[in-house]
Parts: C-alpha cells; structure tokens; sequence
C-alpha cells in the first residue's frame, strides 16, 4: 500500500482513567500482560502493509516516543517507511498547542503535502481490535468515496458516548451514509463510528483549511458534519471484536476479554507486534511458578516470579507475587511487588506499585475496581477497600492511616 | 577493555547430546526456556564490557549463525564492538577443517593479531555458568602470566572428568593431572584460558599441536608461567543427556547455586520463524502449574510439575508434563503422561500417549554411555502416535511417525532410527 499515509491520533489524555493517565498518553498504557494500546493499530498497520505513518501527540509523549522509537518494531524504518512522532511546535503565534483532532492533524498539513499520500488513513491510537485497512481502502476505492468512516454496530450501553450514524441500503460491506450525529444523549441511529477515516487528500486540505477559521476543531464534531451532503462519503461496516478503554471499567474488562473458556480476544490470530526493548522486556528470563503457587485463568509474559495464588488476572513482566499472597480479578502492571500474605481484589496496579505484607486492595469481589499509582507504596497490614484510587508516588510514609473506605482518595 | 579479544570455541560436536545435537552444534542446543547454550557466555563477554569477539565454528553451524545474527541481541554490534562469525575456510590446502581448538585458532590468527590486543580470552561456547572476566584478566596482568587457566573447585569425586591442576601459594601451576585416578587437587579446569597474545602467536607459530588442552596448555606448563585463576560459582558443562537435564533442572531447585532469575543473560528472540511477537502465556481454569518455569505463548489447560517449558508449548486438558524439559512449539495432547523427558522442539505427543515411565536400570540398547538414568529424549519433529505406551531410557529421532510405532509399545532403553 504504498501509496497511504496513515496518521495516528495517539496524545490524548483520559479523564476517566484518572492516575492511569498521569505520567503517559492512553495510547501507551499498558495492555494485555505484554503491550501498550497503540501496539494493536501499530500491528494492524503493519499487517495491512501500511508502512508509513504520523503520529500524532501531544500529553507528555515522552513514553510515547520511547515506545516507537524509530518505527523499528514494526519494520517501517527503511528508506521509504517510517512511524514519526509529531508532537505540537511553536508556530508564529505564541501558542499552538493542538486545539483538537482536526487542528493536530491541520497543524502538521505541510509534513502530510511532503509525503505525497493517494489516499489518507486517519485512525486513533486508543482501541483495542484486529482490522485489515486494505479492506477498507478497497471499500472506498471502489465507491469512489471522497470519505469512507469505519463503523461498528451501536454498542448497547453508553450510546451517547459513540459518533452516531445511519448506512443507507442493506449491504453488509457497507454505503453512503446519510446521517450522522455526534454523541449525541442517547440512541439515536444504528451504527457507531470508530474514528477512522479514509480521506481523499485534496478534500482533505479543503476541509481543514475551511475548519481553521472556526471556533472548535474535531472530526466527529465539525469535518463530518461539514461533508455529509456535499461529498460522497461513505461507511464502511466491520464487525470484528472491539475493545473499548476509554473508563477504568471498560479498560478492565477488555483486558478480561483475554481470559475465560473461550476469550473474545485471540491475541496469536492477531499477530500483535510490540517494541521489545521498551523496559528490557526481551531481557526478561522465563516465569517462575513456585511450588507452592496456584495459578488459574491468567495471563502473564515472561520475567514474573509468582510464589502466591493468582486468578483470573494479568501479569506484566517483572511481577512478583510473594508467597501466601492472594491476587484475583486484576491487573498487575510491571514490576509490581505483591509482599508476603497481601491480597489485591478487583484492582489495577500502575507500574513498580508495591502492595506491603498482608496489606489488602480491594475487597469486593463486584464492587469498583482500585487503583494503586505508579511507584506507590501500601504499608503493610493497611487495608484498602473497593474503589480507592491512590495517586502516584505515594510512599509508604504518607498513608496515615491503617484503613481507607470506598471513593476515598489517597494523594 | 578494549585490549582484550574473545576467542569463543563453538565447534564441538558434542555427540553425547545424542539426537539433541542430529541437526544443530552443542551452543546452539535450547536451554532454560528462552535461550541457547552460548546465550550464558556470550552475555558474559558483553556483560564484562568485552566488545570484540571470534566465534569459531564448524559443525552445523547453520542454526547458531542465524541465533548470533549481527551480535546485536548482545551489544555486540557497532563501530567498535563485533561478533565474527569464522568457519573453517580453504587455505593453502585443499581442505583445512580445523582439527582441535589451537588449530582453529591458529588459522584465524589474523583474528586476533589486526589489532594491538595485549591478551586473549579463549572460551567455550558450550558452558552454562555466569561469570565476570575481568578479575580473571586482572589476575592474570598482575601476575604477569604467559597463561592464565580458570579453575573451578570441584568435589573430589568428580576430579575424575577433569584437567585438574596443583598450585603452589601464589596460584602458580606446578603440576597437572589429565583426569586422574588418584587426584592430588580438586581445582579442575573449566576450559577457560587468558593467553598473553605474544606468548599465544608465538607459540601457535612454532609448533604444530591442534588442542588446548592436550597440547598447549601442558607445553606451557613446561616453558612458562602458568597460573590458576580459581572461580566460585555455579558451572556447569551440559554436555550429556544427564547433564543437560540436571543443569535445567537446576534451575527449578533452590538448594542450586543456578537462578531462575537471570535477567542478565540476553538472547536472540528474533530468529523464531514468526515475524509477530510471541503473546503472552495463558493458563485456563482447571490447569495446575507448580514448581516450573514457563516462556511466553505457552498454553496449559494440564498439569506442569518440576519442568522447563520453552514458548509455544500447549499441553491438553488432563495431560501431565512433570521432570521434563519441553522445547519449542511442542504440543501434550489431552490426557498424555510425559514424564523425565527432554522434547525437542514441535514434538508432538499424543492423546493419552505415556511416555518415559519404566525401568531405569535398562540402559538404551544403543547409546548405553549417552541414555542410561531413566530420561527418554525426543527428537524434533517427532509424533508420537495417540495412546502408544514409551518407556524410560529411549531415545526417539526426529521426524518419527505413526508407522515407527507398531504394537504401540516402545520398550524401555529402546531407540526409533531415523
């Protein structure tokens, strides 16, 4: 696909997500015991032999870059492939932070005109999926689309918060869409967009430099609407699975789509390629279960010393569960220490989190789920019920207290 | 240590590994999960700051060339660092396969003479051990040695299989004992020479001998200083089927000086046939793993007790996989029995297939001297058919089928030729 130019909007940052999101953009929290979110598109790139692609970012891409690098893991560093970060920059106005998707992507039109695109494929860094974009580029090719929008059907919960719109005809490829609505409060229409488009390039440029004039810059919210009616723009219908991340909740569950009898996510089908050398994973020596350890529905990677009992969770590299300590219906990120007798339920723990002896994080088994800051410490025998959130970097000298109740903060 | 060159042997063809090494050298033989037998000493040359090193090889050395690729799984890839890669090659005669240690390195002399290298680090490739080199190069300057041995103490018992030396109080060898009856020193050599590079090309231009243990080392002893540099830690020469099986095993037992944790020992993950990562490693409700250890994109829906599990391996509901080290891509259907084995890598194991359980005093028929302690080896690519019964102290090439299997009994210390 030689002729594409892929361009990733991977620097948002997630109110919801809260401490998660502190430190790194949602695009590179990690996922699924081994990867960083933006891993699924970055594959799904390289898979659909798309080798070129901006990324665009703009909260603090420091982790971000570091996890591209050069594009390297996988394989557009060459000579006419490449994955560039490109990160907001000081214009002849004082200030130009990205002031919306439309204007990240406006912002860097010059970059975008010097690769000479055919076609241009916008897509977010965010969700978790498999997809096949030549399908797509074949969509819209044969419909000669000026823009084809990528669909999926209307989820049942959390309708308002989706682009809403309407295919005409029954194909099950797809067709002209003739409405479109953006998250509006409830359901209105049948398909929900996944923020990926294919652009004719000219109509592109036209729409953005139409758009810079106005008030709010955001795809979904302003270009669409703007085309729809004087442009052949089209939505392309995919089916597959679709993990959405965008709340504590709904980042949980995705992950526990990777467990169960049969999960809805088949990570070797998917063929997910990640940058090895990001924290020294490929360094990492094989897991090792003590003998007095039980591990059941789970996921891990490599370099995890697991000596407790572990069930229905997700391990990161470098994870150590201490022996009698108890771990279920979590995610543990990497290098989290889990001391001797501690139990964590229902929790997600940042990076280098530590859990002190007989310490417990969370407790109900359907309540809502905790969160432990990256680098933070919880003092031994300190109990943390459901629903806590601690911030980052709190050690274990600032937990006053023996006992912290659901909604509590802990900063 | 910029002056100091690595000379790294990985030409044996160490056939007591039987049919672990049919299709590739001793180095290159999986081990610990992730990594190959010359993972442990290559990372120790790049862990000790060694940036230029020799890998001398001859025997099919297809699958260790392509492991060692560039040398960057090892830093050892840049302006000034280098792995090279140096077979045997047509010299003045027709046909110069290198016939012992010191003959390969003497035909590679230019190797180590096109740079002004005031000591050579002679290895082996085949060790399983961490160590740092610098001490042993430091030691080996203060002295002001012409050579310089790496000698591990070894329980007297053991002096047998060994090189032992006797040191005087400042660790100079006096006398030597080549695998003696009656030991007078437990310091036994671990294969491990620093050679003042003078004395080396000297030495290697004036005489003809081809080894380093047979020749060399005991011509040296004669007309040099010679010192000991004795080593405390875990060693191991993983070299026979026993071997090989105790060194993994120890790897899983904490009275062993072998950890599990090694995060200082690089490999090369990329050479496997995928051009995706590996993903993570599942294990489904019902299964049971203890004592073991687990590489990525294993599956366990079974039982693992005691075992070493490289990536890809799937074991079936109701299998049991205990004492065994299972390679690459190797799938345990449901309800198989594997016990005290070593499976090689895409091996493929049966439903309801038992195989290892029997009598451990009947050695291999065949290979009485390489299989004869109650461990059945399995080759790679092998099938082992649904429901047949193998017994302990077998040995099944690779490749082997359904057709090999008639009566769907293989006797214990039977063999399958292939």
């Amino acid at each position: 696909m030689a002729g594409i130019l892929a361009l990733m909007l991977a620097g948002g940052r997630v109110n919801e997500l809260d401490v998660l999101t502190y430190f790194r953009p949602k695009s590179v929290l990690p996922f699924g015991a081994l990867y960083r979110i933006i891993d699924f598109p970055m594959s799904n790139l390289m898979n659909s032999d798309i080798e070129r692609v901006g990324i665009l970012s703009q909260y603090r891409p420091l982790r971000l870059i570091g996890h591209i690098a050069n594009g390297q893991p996988w394989d557009m560093a060459g000579r006419n492939r490449f994955a560039t970060i490109l990160p907001p920059f000081k214009g002849r106005e004082a200030s130009d932070w990205y002031k919306g998707t439309a204007d990240a992507v406006y912002q860097n039109l010059d970059f975008i005109r010097m690769t000479r695109p055919d076609l241009i494929l916008i897509l977010s860094g965010d969700h978790i999926y498999k997809m096949d974009y030549r399908a797509l580029i074949k969509f819209h090719l044969e419909k000669k689309a000026d823009l084809t929008i990528g669909f999926t059907p209307l989820p049942k919960e959390g309708a308002n918060r989706f682009g809403q719109g309407a295919i005409a005809g029954w194909s099950r490829s797809g067709g002209i869409v003739t409405r479109y609505a953006e998250k509006p409060s409830k359901r209105m229409l049948d398909w929900a967009s996944l923020t990926i488009y294919v652009f004719k390039p000219q109509l592109l440029y036209e729409a953005l430099e139409a758009n810079a004039s106005k008030d709010s810059h955001e795809f979904g919210k302003d270009i669409i609407p703007a085309l729809l009616g004087s442009s052949k723009v089209f939505g392309f219908k995919h089916y597959g699975y679709w993990g959405y991340t965008r709340t504590l909740e709904e980042y949980w569950q995705t992950n526990m789509d990777l467990l169960g009898k049969q999960p809805l996510i088949d990570l070797a089908s998917w063929q997910v390629m990640t940058n090895m050398a990001d924290r020294n994973i490929r360094d990492c020596p094989p897991t090792v279960i003590g003998p007095s350890a039980s591990v059941e529905d789970s996921l891990f990677y490599s370099g995890c010393d697991i000596q407790g009992s572990v069930t229905r969770s997700v391990l990161f590299p470098g994870v150590t569960i201490e022996k009698g300590a108890v771990v279920k219906d979590s995610i543990l990120f990497f290098d989290t220490k889990v001391r001797k007798e501690a139990s964590i339920v229902r929790a997600i723990t940042d990076i280098e989190a530590t859990i002190g002896e007989k310490a417990q994080v969370g407790d109900d088994p359907r309540g809502a789920l905790s969160v432990i800051g990256t680098r933070s410490a919880v003092p031994e025998e300190t109990i943390i019920h459901s629903g806590v959130i601690v911030h980052p970097n709190m050690n274990a000298g600032r937990f006053s207290r023996k006992e912290y109740a659901s909604g509590e903060v802990v900063k | 240590m910029r002056d100091v060159v690595a000379v790294l042997m990985a030409g044996g063809v160490g056939s007591r590994l039987n049919i672990l090494v049919r299709h590739r050298a001793k180095p290159a033989v999986p081990f610990g999960g992730i990594y190959r037998i010359i993972d442990f000493t290559l990372s120790n040359v790049s862990n000790c700051g060694l940036s230029r090193v020799a890998i001398l090889t001859q025997y099919k050395p297809l699958s260790l060339m392509d492991h060692i690729g560039d040398g960057s799984a090892w830093d050892l890839h840049g302006r000034t660092r280098a792995v090279k890669i140096l077979p045997p090659k047509t010299g003045e005669k027709d046909w110069d396969w290198y016939k012992g240690t010191a003959d390969a390195v003497r035909q590679n002399l230019g190797f180590v003479t096109d740079r002004d290298y005031r000591d050579v680090l002679i290895l082996s490739g085949d060790h399983i051990y961490c160590m740092d080199y610098l001490p042993l190069v430091k030691f080996h300057r203060e002295r002001k040695a012409h050579v310089t041995i790496g000698m591990l103490p070894v329980p007297w018992e053991e002096t047998r299989h060994f090189g032992v030396g006797i040191v005087d109080n400042r660790d100079r060898i006096i006398d030597w004992q080549e695998k003696p009856h009656k030991a007078r020193s437990n310091l036994a050599s671990m294969g491990i020479y620093v050679f003042d590079r003078k004395y080396l090309v000297q030495t290697l231009n004036e005489i003809k001998e081809e080894d380093f243990g047979q020749h060399v080392v005991p011509r040296a002893l004669k007309e040099a200083k010679v010192y000991g540099y004795p080593f405390h830690g875990y060693w191991r020469d993983a070299g026979t089927i026993q071997a090989y099986w105790d060194t993994n095993m120890d790897l899983l037992n904490p009275q062993s000086a072998l950890t599990p944790h090694l995060p200082h020992i690089k490999t090369n993950h990329t050479t496997a046939r995928m051009f995706y990562d590996r993903p993570p490693t599942r294990i489904v409700k019902g299964a049971a793993v203890v004592n073991s250890m687990l590489s990525p994109n294993c599956t366990i829906m079974g039982r693992v007790q005691n075992s070493v599990l490289s990536p890809g391996v799937v074991v079936e509901k109701g299998a049991l996989v205990k004492d065994s080290v299972v390679m690459h891509d190797s799938i345990i259907k449901a309800g198989a029995h594997v016990e005290r084995c070593i499976v090689d890598k895409e091996v493929v194991i049966g439903q309801g297939a038992s195989v290892g359980l029997g009598d451990p005093s009947v050695p291999n028929a065949a290979y009485s001297t390489h299989v004869y302690s109650g461990l059945t080896v399995i080759g790679k690519q092998a099938i082992i058919p649904a429901g047949v019964r193998v017994g302990t102290n077998c040995i099944i090439s690779s490749g082997a089928h359904e057709e090999d299997f008639q009566g769907g009994v293989l006797e214990d210390g039977r063999t399958i030729e292939r």
